[in-house]
């Protein structure tokens, strides 16, 4: 967990590499099995032309990130608004970053405001978007 | 698709689905865990369930043929965590249902409830239907 929520202050990265077997077994937990994540014939014949990880996955070392930084106050008291910009595939690296742009006060209760974004291993951006935490009352 | 799956024309504003309720069983926060390279904690991680809800309601509508559905954006907002065992209720709505030129975006709106009819999460899903 971070030990100072300051302004500018920059969260740990997570750092996954995509398999195809990962996103298989994503599809199990979650139950989508839309062949565009899973069917290797026929992503091919997509505009894709290939296999592409699930959005969720992507979100889910978003969390990842988040929840080391901020703990149960992520998990049960956290906005999240993300955009997918463009596919994870299998033999990706992603690196999730993201930092602390604005520590807001509403009401006795402080907000930590943050952005994120998942870039592969070409630095283009795959997942981007912002967080908002709720923190303990007056905590700064 | 499931087999009473709702036609993709009949999703219009307004829409809403009929409630649907889900086990969080723990082999289903293992699979998900072991699939995000991920640690447990004895709850059912928030994004385990949003994946689950979102797989079964993509799962509840058929697409026009030769479609592909694509999560374009997420939203989510959380408000508790739950155990692992615990069953939950989803209710979702079509907020919006958008065309633009050969693109249509469908955006789902979603609460979700435990078995304490407290609110879980919220959030809004738009699904990319490129054609």
């Amino acid at each position: 967990m971070l030990t100072e929520i300051q302004e500018g202050k920059t969260l740990n990265p997570v750092v996954k590499h995509i398999t195809q077997e990962k996103i298989n077994l994503y599809a199990e937990a979650s139950g989508d099995f839309n062949p565009i994540h899973i069917d290797e014939s026929f992503a091919a014949k997509t505009p894709f032309g290939g296999t592409i990880a699930h959005g969720m996955l992507n979100l889910a070392y978003v969390s990842e990130m988040m929840t080391s930084a901020f703990g149960q106050n992520w998990l049960s008291g956290g906005k999240l608004r993300a955009k997918f910009k463009e596919s994870a595939r299998p033999g990706d690296t992603m690196t999730i970053n993201g930092k602390i742009d604005c520590v807001e006060q509403k009401d006795d209760v402080s907000y930590a405001n943050c952005s994120f974004e998942c870039r592969n291993q070409k630095g283009e951006a795959i997942v981007a978007g912002e967080v908002i935490v709720k923190l303990s009352s007056g905590k700064r | 698709m499931q087999g009473n799956a709702v036609n993709y024309e009949e999703l219009i504003p307004g829409y809403e689905f009929p409630p649907a309720s889900y086990e969080l069983s723990a082999s289903l926060v293992s699979k998900y865990l072991q699939a995000v390279d991920g640690a447990g904690d004895g709850f059912v991680p928030p994004l385990a369930i949003t994946a689950c809800v979102i797989a079964a309601m993509s799962g509840s509508f058929s697409l026009p043929p030769g479609t592909i559905a694509i999560h374009a954006s997420q939203e989510l907002e959380f408000f508790k965590l739950v155990p692992i065992g615990a069953t939950i209720e989803c209710h979702t709505r079509v907020a919006q249902k958008i065309t633009r030129g050969k693109m249509s975006m469908l955006i789902l709106e979603l609460e979700i409830f435990d078995q304490g009819n407290e609110k879980v999460q919220s959030g809004k899903t738009t699904i990319a239907l490129p054609t």
